[in-house]
């Protein structure tokens, strides 16, 4: 029953996240700028490892079961990865950086076939236990959504403003959800298990809530107010 | 790209108030005015905007500047800097 409610939760989240793709790619179709492919792909991978995740909990009795916790393992951190470039680039100008940020992203889908290559594909090297790399992926991953919640509170800090602070705490949500995984990692605690995945279902909820306050909120901005008005008159 | 966005923008509001002149544009725009002819003739070819009697927005450029102030939002709201 706990096992079906996991994967449950697993679902959702994936489904959470595959919807939030639909609108994390606007800013690239709007601007076309590069850096902000990072969003998408960080929340696409995001959806991709927690389909692993709820398939490796569905077959727990396969073979293939390690194979699939290590796909999420990569996954969850490369989609971390995406979302801090993407913050790291958004406060550089747009004409000197595009190299870089081109350059980076081609270096993180670099990596990812490497690390694939590397674990999956023979000669097999010796790696640490699942176990071991999953707590260093874990730090990694905490320490990318530090970095992401520092960044958008100091950007809700210098322009206060109420819409602007759900992305921090949804941010701040996922990595308390990182931390808990940590901690399930170490003392093998059922509730921190749970709550992980509590702090990321409500973290994924906020951005849901901000995605649908932006696109389809009943907000009467300063053009769309001025045209509307013109439409009325004439 | 950015450019382009806050260029419909200040024809947006020029064309409603009267006949658009582009110094006043440029000024506000603040780039060389042949680039902002050249962004001109640019934002015609894709229809965007008409330049008729004045230079004014068309349906597809009121609806990319509508989309274009919600991913604005949307950005802002997400914590990222568009410059």
């Amino acid at each position: 029953m706990a096992d079906l409610i996991l994967i449950l939760m697993e679902a959702v989240s994936a489904i959470l996240c595959f919807i939030l793709v639909r609108f994390m790619i606007k800013p690239y179709y709007t601007t076309r700028e590069g850096r902000y492919l990072g969003l998408p792909l960080g929340f696409g991978f995001l959806g991709v490892s927690y389909i692993f995740m709820g398939l490796s909990l569905y077959f727990e009795a396969f073979l293939f079961v390690e194979d699939l916790k290590w796909l999420q393992l990569f996954t969850q951190a490369y989609a971390v990865a995406f979302l801090a470039a993407t913050y790291f680039f958004s406060k550089k100008t747009a004409e000197n950086k595009r190299l870089w940020w081109d350059l980076t992203y081609a270096a993180l889908i670099f990596a990812l076939i490497v690390s694939y290559l590397v674990v999956f594909e023979p000669p097999m090297f010796s790696l640490p236990s699942y176990k071991t790399v999953d707590e260093y992926f874990r730090i990694f991953n905490i320490v990318c959504l530090a970095y992401i919640s520092i960044h958008t509170l100091k950007s809700h800090v210098s322009q206060p403003d109420p819409k602007t602070i759900w992305i921090p705490i949804s941010y701040l949500m996922f990595g308390f959800a990182q931390y808990s995984s940590l901690i399930w990692s170490l003392d093998s605690s059922f509730s921190a298990y749970v709550g992980a995945h509590l702090l990321r279902l409500l973290g994924l909820s906020i951005f849901v809530f901000v995605v649908y306050q932006a696109f389809f909120g009943k907000r009467m901005t300063f053009l769309k107010g001025e045209i509307e008005a013109e439409e009325a008159t004439a | 790209m950015k450019i382009y966005g806050d260029l419909l923008f200040i024809l947006y509001r020029e064309s409603r108030k009267e006949k658009v002149v582009l110094t006043r544009v440029q000024l506000k725009i603040n780039v060389p005015f042949d680039r902002l002819k050249k962004y001109i003739t640019e934002l015609v070819e894709l229809g965007l905007i008409e330049d008729e009697i004045s230079l004014k927005l068309t349906e597809k450029g009121k609806s990319y500047i509508r989309e274009y102030e919600k991913v604005l939002d949307f950005m802002k709201r997400m914590g990222l800097t568009y410059q």
